[in-house]
């Protein structure tokens, strides 16, 4: 029989009367990037350092390719964190601090330099060996933290909100940066996030956690398009939402407005309900399944795409729809402007309200 | 839990210390106070009220309130002085206030009795003020200046000005500017916003030195006994005395004890009105 | 333009710099008097007589002096070694803790802020009835309990902007408590460590009441301070001017350093 590499099993963790962390059973394979996401409270961290040894589990187990590591301290764990402050000792200069943790297996001081110039030149960083953490900019001491927790080749790498305290330019560059190392090393990475974009484009697969418990777990893909709840079709993307009422196979909006889906939903006729759609899904002057008619109160440009806000009888809030350059050249929307959206059927989820 | 255990090895050493040599002795104190003085000096290890009752007997309440009053002027004048000096400092340009800050405070590392030297020297008969006085001229009889309850006064205030300075200087360092600009905006004259915004905000400082000062100097004995000469007895001198001299020390103790329960009375009052001071703190980050 | 924290036009700016020269007026002139005094070779206030150091000479030439001072010294560096150590060690305890109750808190207060006066009285009491015989030794316990408080207190704001999670690499990274100890908290804290045994010397040397209380009958146990009360009280001469601006000269020069020492902070501080 072959083990996950790591397994973790009904995890809880209790903190007096608050529950962090409750009952979060999760396997993750070899080799994956997997992405903890959730907004702060969701239990993420408490979860990520119960992996690393720092907080005890009130409950269930944690296994490393089959053995339980659940009662091991950290510093016997053959698994190391990237802390979200970086936690480089200030002391010591780059090089030392990347050799910490192999003097602490006591490895010979030759093959010790050997691995730390290695990884020096990986991380691009073997100009600053010399360096104090205190002068090297935000983005080498993110390097010098990763080096110094990959150099030991952990079995896997905890990565505790790695690039937040980069700013944004330096942020996308890092995000495909350390997929790269994760590729080369061949380590298993799990990282914590709150920023849902940033994990849509590093992870394999995503467990979303709310209030200590898992959510749904999937690829980004599966997360993105087929979100099981309402918090996560909310919490990743941008999502509209429309108030509606189950009447037979079809979702009766405002104003006698039918909406189809192909979806269904467990819920008896008359129930209310929500149906969302993404702002990609909304197509301007399109007649698909289902149509709509609303008025133009702003226009935001995010990069190429705009993001038109759409006043109809739906819904309180304006709709939003995303709207590529070269659609928008051909439209040319201006506020106040009334617009035709359409949408098809497969592309309106239901959730109950 | 395994991981909480390790503190208590790294504190108890320090705790057992402060227990023992602290704690104990003085509750100790408190529970002196109630015995019988022995004939032979010493302590009869019978109960009395009889000490805390002489505490209060006119001769020696008398210097109780002697004690609290020049205590209570030497602290006022000194928040006065330092509440001023802090004002000033905190009006200088930014980069200069640590620099001032620093030699305010610096005559305060120096050791308390040469500080108090300094003003016999200054206040002698033969001293640099009376030499001065007949330099520019003056030939009549000067008056005693030394050893006076003035010269204690004076003696108070300089040992303890660097402190008040200190409490005063964080409370109006912390402030925004832009509350005061704001309330000369709305139409208020320079001294009405200092007397409704800038003094509210920063009277916790000067709450803090009074009680200090008052707190150090009411127990002093040291500035009486060498700029009063003890000419007059304060209570930390006649505390001194029953230990060292009068061998009386149950009555010592309950000397003490009114002493020690005026004194942490005070600093409780002080924490007290600190702590509810800092609530509008998010407002005073400048 | 220059940031003021308070307003100020060019009438109540000059207002300020009067004030301040009024404060240190009254703040340094006793002070440099005593100090040129020391320097006036007939060493009285009446009249300068020329510069001269044969008064600091006089003071090498008193055995009572170099008897104090030599106790002073023993105090010191004792109670030093003691306070720093226990100190430290609270202070990284209490800071790990991190939730302590309002009666430690107290209690670790407490020895900063109890008047002297009230400290050495119940010193006295307590070992005079335990029978304990009084000398250096209970000076050196006595300092101790403000010493370590005070260096508690200069290791812990040290300890504020410490980030823990170093303490944590430092496990994850595979290192036990004690190597934990020994390479990463104690070389960061080090020079807060220092700089609060500095305080603690120096609070030890200029101490006077404490030790007056403490040190039981007799001569052999005189501090320099307490060398310093009686010449002031019974005869002042000359050689006190010298002695009073080495002893001011030790404490400033010693605090002065102990604040650089602190100031050369973490990174990012």
């Amino acid at each position: 029989m072959t083990y996950p590499l790591l397994s973790i099993q009904q995890v809880e963790k209790h903190f007096g009367n608050v529950s962090a962390v409750s009952g979060v059973t999760l396997d993750v394979q070899e080799n994956e990037f997997f992405a903890l996401l959730g907004a702060s409270g969701s239990g993420k961290t408490t979860l990520l350092r119960m992996l690393a040894g720092f907080e005890a589990l009130t409950a269930g187990d944690i296994l490393l390719e089959g053995t339980s590591i659940a009662q091991l301290p950290p510093n016997r764990r053959p698994v190391n964190l990237m802390f979200q402050s970086y936690a480089l000792f200030p002391h010591m200069n780059v090089a030392k601090n990347i050799a910490y943790g192999l003097e602490m297996d006591k490895l010979p001081k030759q093959e010790i330099n050997a691995e730390v110039e290695k990884i020096l030149d990986v991380v691009q960083l073997t100009q600053l060996a010399k360096r104090k953490p205190e002068q090297l900019s935000g983005g080498q001491r993110q390097r010098v933290a990763l080096a110094r927790a990959l150099i030991k080749r952990p079995k896997v790498l905890l990565l505790d909100e790695p690039l937040g305290a980069l700013d944004k330019k330096l942020r996308s560059d890092m995000q495909l940066e350390l997929k790269r190392l994760q590729h080369e090393f061949g380590i298993t990475f799990i990282m914590v996030t709150h920023d849902q974009e940033e994990a849509l484009v590093m992870a394999d697969r995503i467990a979303i956690m709310q209030d200590g418990g898992l959510l749904q777990v999937g690829t980004p893909n599966d997360i993105y398009e087929r979100p099981q709840t309402r918090f996560a079709a909310d919490f990743i993307g941008v999502m509209n939402f429309l108030p509606v009422t189950l009447s037979g196979d079809t979702l009766q909006a405002a104003n006698g407005i039918t909406i189809t889906s192909t979806q269904t939903i467990d819920l008896p006729n008359g129930s209310a309900a929500v149906a969302a759609i993404r702002p990609e899904r909304l197509h301007v002057d399109t007649q698909l399944d289902n149509n709509l008619a609303g008025d133009v109160v702003n226009i935001a440009y995010h990069g190429l795409d705009l993001l038109l806000h759409i006043k109809t009888t739906l819904s309180d809030k304006p709709i939003i729809s995303r709207m590529t350059a070269d659609v928008a050249e051909r439209h040319c929307p201006t506020i106040g402007q009334q617009i035709n959206l359409g949408w098809s059927a497969k592309d309106t989820r239901i959730f109950p309200a | 839990m395994k991981t909480d255990r390790r503190p208590l090895v790294l504190i108890s050493p320090a705790l057992l210390w402060l227990f023992g040599l602290m704690v104990v002795p003085c509750l100790l104190i408190l529970v002196v106070a109630f015995f019988r003085r022995g004939v032979y000096g010493g302590i009869e290890y019978t109960w009395t009220l009889e000490n805390i009752a002489l505490v209060f007997d006119p001769l020696y309440f008398g210097i109780f309130m002697k004690s609290a009053a020049i205590a209570g002027l030497a602290a006022g004048i000194a928040c006065v002085l330092g509440y001023a000096a802090a004002y000033a400092i905190a009006s200088m340009p930014r980069r200069h206030q640590p620099m001032l800050l620093f030699f305010a405070v610096l005559p305060f590392w120096s050791n308390y009795l040469v500080r108090s030297y300094a003003w016999i020297v200054l206040l002698n008969r033969e001293g640099l003020i009376a030499n001065l006085a007949r330099w520019i001229g003056f030939d009549g009889e000067l008056p005693k200046m030394l050893y006076t309850e003035p010269a204690v006064v004076i003696g108070l205030i300089y040992n303890y000005l660097p402190f008040v300075i200190l409490s005063c200087y964080a409370p109006l360092s912390r402030l925004n500017p832009e509350i005061a600009e704001a309330s000369r905006d709305l139409g208020a004259s320079a001294w009405t916003t200092f007397r409704r915004i800038t003094l509210p905000r920063t009277v916790v400082g000067i709450a803090t030195g009074f009680v200090f000062v008052f707190v150090l100097s009411i127990g002093n004995f040291v500035t009486p006994a060498l700029l009063g000469g003890g000419q007059f007895q304060m209570i930390g001198n006649l505390v001194y005395a029953q230990f060292l001299t009068a061998n009386d020390w149950p009555f010592g103790a309950a000397l003490s004890m009114v002493l020690i329960i005026i004194m942490l009375g005070l600093l409780l009052l002080q924490a007290v009105i600190t702590e509810r001071a800092s609530g509008g703190k998010a407002y005073t980050d400048g | 333009m220059e940031r003021h924290t308070l307003m100020a036009d060019r009438n109540t700016y000059r207002l300020m710099l009067l004030i301040i020269g009024i404060v240190f007026a009254f703040l340094y002139i006793p002070i440099s008097v005593l100090v040129a005094l020391s320097f006036n070779e007939g060493g009285l206030p009446t009249a300068w007589t020329g510069f001269s150091v044969k008064w600091y000479g006089a003071l090498w030439q008193n055995d009572e002096i170099l008897q104090a001072a030599r106790n002073t010294l023993f105090v010191a560096i004792f109670s030093t070694i003691l306070s720093t150590i226990l100190g430290s060690l609270l202070a990284v305890g209490v800071e790990i803790r991190r939730r302590n109750g309002k009666w430690l808190e107290t209690i670790i207060f407490a020895p900063m802020i109890i008047p002297d006066i009230v400290l050495a009285i119940a010193l006295l009491s307590f070992f005079s009835l335990l029978g304990v015989k009084m000398g250096l030794h209970t000076i050196i316990v006595s300092h101790v309990v403000f010493n370590l408080a005070f260096v508690c207190a200069v290791v812990r704001a040290r300890l504020k902007n410490f980030d823990w999670a170093i303490v944590e690499a430092s496990a994850d990274l595979g290192a036990s408590t004690i190597t934990t100890l020994i390479r990463v908290i104690l070389p960061v804290l080090m020079p807060a460590v220092l700089a609060g045994a500095l305080l603690a010397f120096t609070l030890s040397v200029d101490e006077f009441i404490i030790a007056f209380f403490t040190a039981g009958a007799g001569r052999s146990s005189i501090t320099l301070p307490m060398q310093i009360y009686a010449m002031i009280r019974f005869g002042v001469t000359p050689e006190i001017n010298a002695l009073a601006t080495l002893v001011m000269a030790v404490s400033v020069v010693a605090l002065a350093l102990s604040q650089r020492l602190n100031r050369g902070g973490l990174p990012g501080q």
